[in-house]
């Protein structure tokens, strides 16, 4: 419990509530910029007021997740993985070091040290690096410089019921004129957790430990310098579905950001940061007895980065110019044991030492056409360079394949959005390129545990291309809104794995070997519906449908589309108290891919309630939550569980949040 | 700022902070079970009629298996390089009745004048013990003077698993003998295989004189077939197999060439057919190709371990 006497020792520290304006003067351009970037919505869900960033992530209509056990589930952008869509933490690229995706970059932050999440769909993500699905950007804490000295702070505590789940959280900020410093930590533990029929999932307890710490100090009037860390260590997590746990997950995310705001001219601000991530990922068996081979499965992933922005802007043109660079590498290897543990072990690399550069140059323009009108339009260029160090790997399987290669990433989108009195539209086309994922273009070997095949990459994968469709429409009044969207991808040379005639397995529950290859196309089409009604002033209704369809080019369903899904929620707030219900579910998957190891999902429904009062603790906000998920205990598992693993049954919860 | 400069320090000495395991050293790893020293050495010296005989092999050591043979002739008196000697030899292998064995070996020592030496080549089908005595008849023809040497030697155990051998009687009654020569330190990779096949050729002629070469007569199998399927027989790799094999075929100077894939380092069996040129299996059977977890793996009735 260190964690723990940590986070009360920095709580202890006294602090002082000061929230007056400050007299203007030359910083307050700067400070406006940077509150902007603060209050955007809070990582909370209408649910819960504290949640894991995965449960944050899963409350927005673009994500949906394939989980794998409790922790660290893998996001899908317009029902597309990893590998289709990029994921940065303050534009920063990392990459996890898992070659069985048990740490998607969600994974390695904490609610309380995010501000927001900007997920950006399609093309006009691209800013970000190259992306087929879009770009979701977790924007971490910054706390702005302000006139007299200032702390705030927050913390939050709770368990959950069902998994035996406890946290605590803390975090504090102190501002000045020209210095700030600030600073999270976070502890979570939990224990296996039941499903709807009150039986335990064995292997679904997690412990993960998260701390940041941001300076800031403000060289001139107009320029700012800020060195950013996070450390975050996932310790003894189960993964139910698949057939290994985690023993230890370390990450090390540092940034340095330099900004110069400019007061004249069409230049408004510049933007550098200069990054570094350090990934390491240890799988371990030992906790599976029932497994025949006993296999080591380290990882590790390292990544340097250079992001610079410029800022433009004149009357109601804006402009980001953006230039993204990084350097990857990254390592995974496997070791299996042989039954007699005085034989030599078996060695392979699954990731052979694989660097991937990038280099892009990006812009991202706006331009008010009218008071009701606006056309945005951007696109970039990025040149991405692949190296395998022990190419001798993918030449078992593709003999001859080129150890370096190099790529031209382009993108371009635009859009137009029209107001018409209470309704909005728009519509918008992108097309861009990506590259095959170090798994797709380099994995070597990599068991994938829901079609039980092994995979091997293809260095000589063609790009992926996508044409986007998007268009959306929308009404809103006081009372009532309700909004259309809808987009289409038409994704050439769509990369998957196909079952190769060549080898035979090298994992012992695998069944075969697939190649990741390209089929001539594959479509997706992505639907939702939002609604929002407030009944009476304290009463509100917010309704979302989704829907989703992927096919290949013969016809076939892609694996992990989203059925046809809904949620329904009621908020109502009297004072200090409120309540809020949900009800959402998924109908019945029809549309599976028996050929990437689906069945057929049956429709389930899930309730939950939770209740919240705020009031004042020594002068201080406090609120104090409690709720329950799954209320009915329904036992189910959805489209996107890996292996069909029950998800949790009823779960009662409890959180308390004092803010300083 | 001084406290500044310190976080910023402690965040760089942070970032740098070595992992908590370390990875793994590919070179080391592939070294492990095989030295990846493979220099000629002298294995041995003597000298006779006025000239040095040296003998070189790899490592300075003969093993059971292919051996690569070098020799040197050198006139005592003058220190000069004999080029033009005629040499043949033959080896000989005595068991616990003093019977007298041979093995494959290139009989007629040829010159090669581009690396100045001259060449042969034994595959030694047993290593010394008590039961096994061998030594080197060596003839030895310089300016049409003619002598002979007999040298004791001693063939250590192969402990390079990568050059093994085996020695079979084929389906026709013949004896026949399979050597591996490269790769001497595999890599997971796709790796060229070389292979020597010999045959002992029935003598016809009646018994002369020992050492009688016509007696010790091995010849190379020519256009034959080495089928070749290669398989982990680890019980836990469940006969795992590589794609991308090449089966072996003689190339010019007599030797077999294929190629083979190791997907992971650990023990392999190299499971042959060996079919002769005009089609007939002479030794080998197709292994089972399921994939049995659990099960070590099936060897064919011809086949060759080796480990890196
Ligand atoms: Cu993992």
């Amino acid at each position: 419990m260190r964690f723990l006497t940590i986070t009360l020792l920095l709580l202890t520290i006294k602090m002082m509530g000061q929230e007056e304006d400050v007299p203007l003067d030359s910083i307050q351009e700067l400070e406006e910029v940077e509150v902007t970037a603060t209050i955007k919505k809070k990582i909370e869900t209408a649910m819960k007021m504290n949640v894991s960033v995965d449960e944050f992530l899963a409350s927005s209509d673009d994500i949906s997740f394939i989980k794998r056990g409790a922790y660290a589930w893998e996001p899908l952008l317009n029902n597309m993985g990893m590998e289709r869509s990029t994921i940065t933490i303050d534009g920063m690229h990392i990459f996890g070091a898992c070659t069985d995706k048990m740490d998607p970059v969600t994974s390695y932050v904490e609610s309380n040290n995010l501000a927001s999440v900007n997920i950006t769909s399609g093309q006009e993500g691209s800013s970000h690096g190259a992306t087929i699905a879009g770009n979701v950007d977790l924007k971490s804490k910054s706390t702005p410089f302000s006139m007299q000295s200032n702390w705030t702070g927050s913390y939050q505590t709770g368990f959950e019921l069902n998994n035996k789940q406890f946290y605590n959280q803390g975090d504090i900020a102190y501002s000045s004129r020209n210095f700030v410093a600030e600073g999270s930590i976070s502890y979570r533990s939990a224990e296996n957790y039941s499903d709807g029929n009150d039986q335990e999932v064995d292997h679904s307890q997690y412990k993960k430990f998260n701390t940041s710490i941001g300076l800031a100090y403000k060289t001139s009037d107009l320029s700012s310098l800020r060195v950013d860390a996070i450390f975050d260590v996932a310790k003894d997590v189960g993964y139910p579905a698949l057939p290994m746990d985690l023993w230890l997950s370390r990450a090390i995310i540092t940034s340095a950001t330099y900004k110069q705001f400019f007061q004249e001219g069409m230049v408004k601000a510049w933007d550098t940061k200069v990054y570094y991530n350090a990934i390491e990922h240890y799988m371990d068996d030992t906790t599976r007895p029932e497994n025949l081979v006993h296999m080591d499965m380290p990882g590790w992933s390292t990544t340097y980065g250079l992001l610079t922005k410029l800022h433009l802007s004149k009357n109601r043109f804006n402009s980001e110019i953006q230039l993204n660079a990084y350097d990857n590498l990254s390592i995974a290897e496997m070791r299996m044991y042989p039954q007699d543990r005085s034989e030599r072990t078996m060695f392979a690399y699954s990731w052979p030492w694989v660097t991937t550069q990038y280099a892009g140059f990006s812009m991202n323009n706006s331009l008010e056409v009218s008071e009701e009108g606006e056309l945005n339009f951007g696109g970039s260029l990025g040149v991405n360079y692949n190296h395998s160090k022990y190419v001798d790997f993918n030449w078992i399987f593709y003999p001859g394949a080129p150890q370096e290669k190099t790529r031209w990433l382009p993108s371009l989108y635009t859009g137009y959005k029209q107001q018409v009195n209470q309704f909005d539209f728009s519509i918008g086309i992108g097309y861009g390129h990506r590259a095959p994922s170090v798994s797709e273009g380099y994995g070597y070997y990599i068991y994938n545990s829901f079609d039980r095949y092994d995979y091997i990459g293809n260095p000589d994968l063609k790009n992926e291309v996508s044409y986007e469709l998007n268009a959306s429409a929308g009404y809103s009044n006081e009372k009532f809104s309700l909004g259309v969207n809808v987009n289409y991808f038409y994704i050439q040379d769509y990369i998957i794995g196909r079952i190769l005639s060549l080898g035979s397995p090298m994992n012992y529950q695998s069944v075969g070997v697939k190649g990741y290859t390209s089929l001539d196309y594959a479509t997706l089409f992505n639907f939702s519906l939002n609604s929002s009604y407030a009944i009476t002033h304290d009463l509100h209704w917010n309704g979302t449908l989704a829907y989703a369809r992927g096919l290949d080019d013969d016809k076939g369903n892609l694996p992990f589309i989203r059925p046809l899904s809904y949620q329904t929620s009621l908020h109502y707030q009297s004072g200090a108290f409120g309540f809020q219900t949900t009800l959402n579910g998924d109908l019945e998957q029809e549309h599976y891919s028996p050929e990437y190891g689906e069945d057929l999902t049956p429709a389930y429904t899930i309730l939950n309630l939770s209740a919240d009062y705020t009031f004042k603790l020594n002068n201080y906000k406090t609120v104090l939550q409690v709720g329950a998920e799954n209320v009915l205990n329904q036992y189910y598992s959805t489209y996107a569980d890996w292996g069909n693993i029950p998800r949790m049954g009823r779960n009662f919860f409890a959180s308390l949040q004092i803010n300083f | 700022m001084k406290v500044f400069n310190l976080v910023i320090t402690v965040i760089f000495i942070t970032g740098m902070m070595s992992c908590t395991l370390d990875k793994t050293d590919y070179e080391a790893e592939l070294s492990a079970v095989v030295t990846d020293e493979h220099e000629f050495e002298e294995a041995a010296s003597f000298n006779s009629n006025g000239y040095q005989i040296n003998l070189e092999a790899l490592n300075g050591t003969l093993f059971k298996g292919y051996n690569e043979l070098r020799f040197n002739i050198t006139e005592t008196a003058s220190n000069q390089a004999v080029q033009n000697a005629e040499i043949t030899f033959l080896p000989i292998r005595r068991d616990a009745d003093e019977e007298a064995y041979s093995c494959p070996h290139g009989y007629e020592v040829t010159y090669d004048s581009t690396n100045d030496y001259y060449s042969s080549y034994a595959v030694f089908d047993y290593e010394t013990a008590t039961d096994a005595s061998w030594e080197y008849y060596f003839s030895i023809t310089i300016d049409d003077e003619t002598f002979t040497v007999l040298q004791e030697i001693t063939v250590e155990p192969q402990p390079n698993m990568n050059l093994n051998m085996t020695a079979f009687t084929g389906n026709d009654g013949e004896q026949y003998y399979i050597a591996l020569i490269a790769p001497k330190s595999p890599s997971v990779a796709e790796n060229e295989l070389i292979a020597g096949i010999y045959k002992y050729d029935r003598p016809e002629a009646e018994i002369g004189s020992f050492p009688d070469p016509s007696q010790f007569s091995y010849s190379e199998v020519q256009n034959a077939t080495l089928f070749l399927d290669p398989r982990m027989p680890e019980p836990s790799m469940g006969n795992h197999s590589s794609p991308n094999n090449q089966d072996l075929t003689q190339g010019d100077d007599g030797l077999y060439y294929g190629v083979v894939n190791y997907t992971m380092t650990g023990n392999w069996t190299l499971n042959f057919i060996l079919q002769s040129s005009n089609g007939d299996v002479i030794k080998g059977t197709e292994v089972p190709t399921d994939f049995t977890p659990g099960v070590e793996g099936e060897r064919g009735e011809l086949h060759i371990d080796i480990l890196f």
